[in-house]
């Protein structure tokens, strides 16, 4: 196991928009990576090493376009690469700008990203394309479709409700109306929910995360970095990745490799950061958890894949009062990607706001006496999962 | 100094589908990860994660890395996607390894050609606003780059053709079943002109392939014996910037950070003749020089006699490309990982036709984007080290 302690010492974050029209795409990506070095007291001459978090090109419409990114990351003749595994690539990013230090290859590394969503066109159009372009393109699968269908076997296996989805998004927009950098700050009620249309029954517009134009950047050291350099710091206890089938058809009907109402990979994925972290009980441990949920329903199969709930029971538990800031642990305190949704990075802003918390530096949206946190990216159609394990 | 955990290749497999219409770009990678394992003697159970190297715009995807998770024995695994570069993924999973989490990493990349204009797919990574409009793509802005190197050095043609005959002669020996053509150097300067100064016959056309390798710790290769390993003494990777016109064409800056790092980490002081050979890259003949000179192994001022001397022919001191390299067989997005495969293989006694006599290191250097954006050196060697970080 990896001998080299890692910690985060730098988090910068754009406040999250539709549209960023003042900001061209290096220029947000630069913004995140001003605002994490300004953070720890650093240049971008003291950084050895750059990843770089993009997701599909054809959200942007440039190939290979971290290759504009080098100058406004401040990689040119560094070590510089790219992750993409989707949407959990923000956080995929992070996990191997950990392997850059746990490896001994670098003491002071960079991770950052940006995308213009909201300027995208049509980003539907364009995750249709994720899809084999033989069987699954063909049907009108986007990810909204997707993780409907998600929700319908939800409901039918765990008895969830259009309520209990709605519930999700009072909440997490209650907690975003705390952070100034979210997308969707303003408090809605179920009501408010249930009166906005259906996009893929049951998931309404309210149900859905919005398509966010923004940055974000995270600066990692290595322990012997941070402390000759009397740095403050917290730290990457657990991270893992696992993957799910690409055939969305693998996950149902008769002989399913995976339950589509469940978020079986990440289960496993958690259980593997778990254990690299020494969490045998994440219920009782984890004080705060951000989860990549871009939809209502999502969030209920993240929390009980995180080991917060019992398989089924988290509607329940949410009814009950469970998951709120001040409660045993807090789910996505800062309004989640269900509020947020900047592609390349939005599970880089799941492990920046676990960070932040633990840190307690969360602002309006702290939990209380935070020490440990878990967060999760998921990515391609429901498929690719990264987790991780922060503790102050 | 610290140093690293040891690690190395214990297996590969470069897979150039003769039949692509008849075999899928997913079956084309069951295979290529499957030969890659048999070659290691391992199964995919033994894979504690997997990277691969993949570019949407090639493969006509959105998040190419999804299709091929299921293809290399993904499902259930840690699996994650360097489209930067194919080999970005190759260090990736090195340092995955050197983390302690892991034991094993299979790297896998491919190229395929079925897009209806490969030039066009490239030509979407221009900018937007300022390039996009240019008739800029990978073969022209290669082109500027011969530009720049033949008005800093005049004359240097003749070793570029040179080197183009070398490479072909090399391919031929080492596969003959692909059958570069043509060999002869009058024929190769004259052929058609493609982007001024290069010639139809100076660059090979993209070629569907697939490259995978298999990395193991060093206490993985004893507990489970395996032969022959390559151990990665050092590696080093740096990048350009993304514009053209921000930089020297001609000067290869980030290759010669690449290689401080690799050698520093090898403990190579002097690096001419430390080699028993080299694979660079060579999408043209003129990044063949720039890459030898940016590895150390010429100097600017023997390119235009390199060709007398013969150091890096077959049979000379320190062979180039004895694969025949990229100007043999040109899978353009998985090129420069097929050459760290092949020096890999040079070192494990396993290269086939081409196989050197006595290999003990030798160092491998891939170049991607735009006119060598990013630039990746590996060196490894027979003897187990660990590398200095």
């Amino acid at each position: 196991m990896t001998k080299t302690r890692v910690g985060i010492i730098g988090i910068g974050q754009s406040e999250f928009k539709a549209r960023r029209d003042d900001a061209n795409y290096p220029e947000l990506v630069r913004e995140g990576v001003a605002l994490a070095l300004k953070n720890c007291g650093r240049t971008l001459e003291d950084i050895e090493a750059v990843v770089y978090s993009l997701a599909p090109d054809a959200l942007l419409g440039i190939g290979n376009a971290e290759r504009l990114g080098v100058d406004a990351v401040g990689a040119r003749n560094k070590r510089f690469m790219r992750i993409n595994t989707g949407g959990s690539t923000g956080l995929s990013s992070v996990a191997v700008a950990h392997a850059h230090i746990a490896s001994g290859a670098c003491d002071l590394v960079l991770a950052a990203g940006g995308d213009k969503v909201g300027e995208s066109g049509d980003s539907q159009t364009i995750l249709n394309k994720i899809w084999d372009p033989t069987y699954e393109r063909q049907l009108p699968l986007g990810t909204i479709t997707m993780l409907a269908m998600s929700a319908v076997r939800a409901m039918n296996k765990y008895g969830m409700t259009e309520e209990d989805m709605a519930r999700i998004t009072v909440k997490n927009r209650a907690n975003a109306s705390l952070n100034p950098n979210a997308h969707l700050r303003k408090k809605v009620t179920i009501e408010d929910v249930f009166a906005s249309r259906y996009i893929a029954w049951p998931i309404k517009l309210l149900d859905a995360c919005p398509q966010s134009s923004g940055g974000c950047a995270m600066v990692l050291a290595s322990e012997r970095y941070i402390k000759e350099n009397g740095l403050e710091a917290v730290w990457i206890t657990g991270v893992a990745h696992c993957s799910e089938s690409y055939f969305i058809g693998d996950r149902m009907g008769k002989g399913f490799v995976a339950d589509h109402a469940d978020a079986h990979a990440l289960g496993e994925c958690f259980e593997r950061s778990y254990a690299m972290a020494g969490i045998k009980r994440p219920a009782k441990r984890i004080d705060v958890a951000e989860l990549y949920a871009p939809f209502s329903n999502t969030e209920f199969h993240a929390i009980e894949a995180a080991g917060l709930a019992p398989k089924g029971k988290s509607m329940a538990m949410l009814r009950e009062g469970a998951f709120h800031i001040g409660s045993r642990t807090a789910v996505n305190p800062s309004g989640g990607t269900l509020c947020t949704n900047a592609i390349a990075v939005s599970a880089m802003v799941r492990v920046a706001e676990a960070a932040l918390q633990v840190w307690g530096r969360a602002g309006a949206h702290q939990q209380p006496n935070a020490k440990v946190a878990a967060a999760s990216g998921n990515g391609g159609d429901h498929q690719f999962f990264g987790t991780m394990v922060i503790e102050a | 100094m610290a140093s690293a955990p040891a690690i190395a290749v214990v297996g590969s497999a470069i897979h150039a589908p003769r039949d692509p219409k008849q075999r899928s770009l997913e079956e084309a990678m069951y295979a290529v990860a499957k030969a890659a394992l048999f070659d290691a003697g391992l199964s995919t159970d033994d894979l504690d994660g997997i990277v691969v190297g993949a570019n949407d715009q090639l493969d006509g995807r959105a998040i190419s890395i999804m299709m091929a998770s299921g293809s290399v024995g993904g499902v259930g695994r840690d699996i994650l996607s360097t489209p930067s570069a194919a080999e970005h993924a190759f260090v990736l999973g090195a340092m995955r390894i050197a983390t302690g989490q892991y034991r094993t990493q299979l790297v896998v990349s491919w190229s395929p050609t079925a897009v209806n204009s490969v030039p066009e797919a490239l030509k979407l990574g221009t900018d937007p606003y300022f390039h996009r409009a240019l008739p800029l793509d990978e073969l022209s802005a290669a082109a500027l780059q011969a530009t720049a190197i033949e008005h800093a050095v005049p004359g240097v043609r003749e070793a570029a053709l040179g080197i183009v005959v070398k490479n072909r002669s090399n391919g031929a020996a080492a596969y003959p079943d692909r059958s570069p053509a043509p060999l002869e150097q009058s024929w190769i300067g004259s052929g058609k002109m493609l982007r001024w100064p290069l010639t139809e016959n100076m660059v090979s056309p993209p070629a569907y392939g697939l490259v995978a390798l298999v990395l193991a710790s060093a206490a993985f290769v004893k507990k489970r014996r395996l032969s022959s390993p390559a151990w990665i003494h050092g590696m080093g990777w740096a990048t350009e910037t993304g514009f053209l016109g921000d930089r020297d064409l001609a000067n290869a800056l980030a290759l010669a950070e690449a290689a401080r790092q690799a050698y520093r980490a090898a403990a190579i002081k002097d690096p001419t003749d430390a080699f028993q050979l080299a694979e660079v890259s060579d999408a043209t003949p003129y990044q063949e020089l720039l890459a030898c000179e940016g590895l150390g192994l010429s100097a600017r001022k023997q390119w235009r006699n390199a060709r007398k001397s013969a150091r890096f022919a077959s049979d000379g001191s320190t062979p180039v490309n004895l694969s025949g390299g990229a100007l043999s067989f040109n899978p353009v997005y998985c090129a420069g990982l097929v050459s760290i495969a092949e020096a890999a293989n040079q070192v494990r006694g396993r290269a086939g036709h081409h196989q050197r006599k006595n290999v003990r290191r030798v160092v491998a250097h891939a170049a991607s984007g735009f006119a060598m954006q990013y630039h990746t050196v590996v060196v490894m060697g027979a003897d187990r080290r660990e590398a200095r970080s």
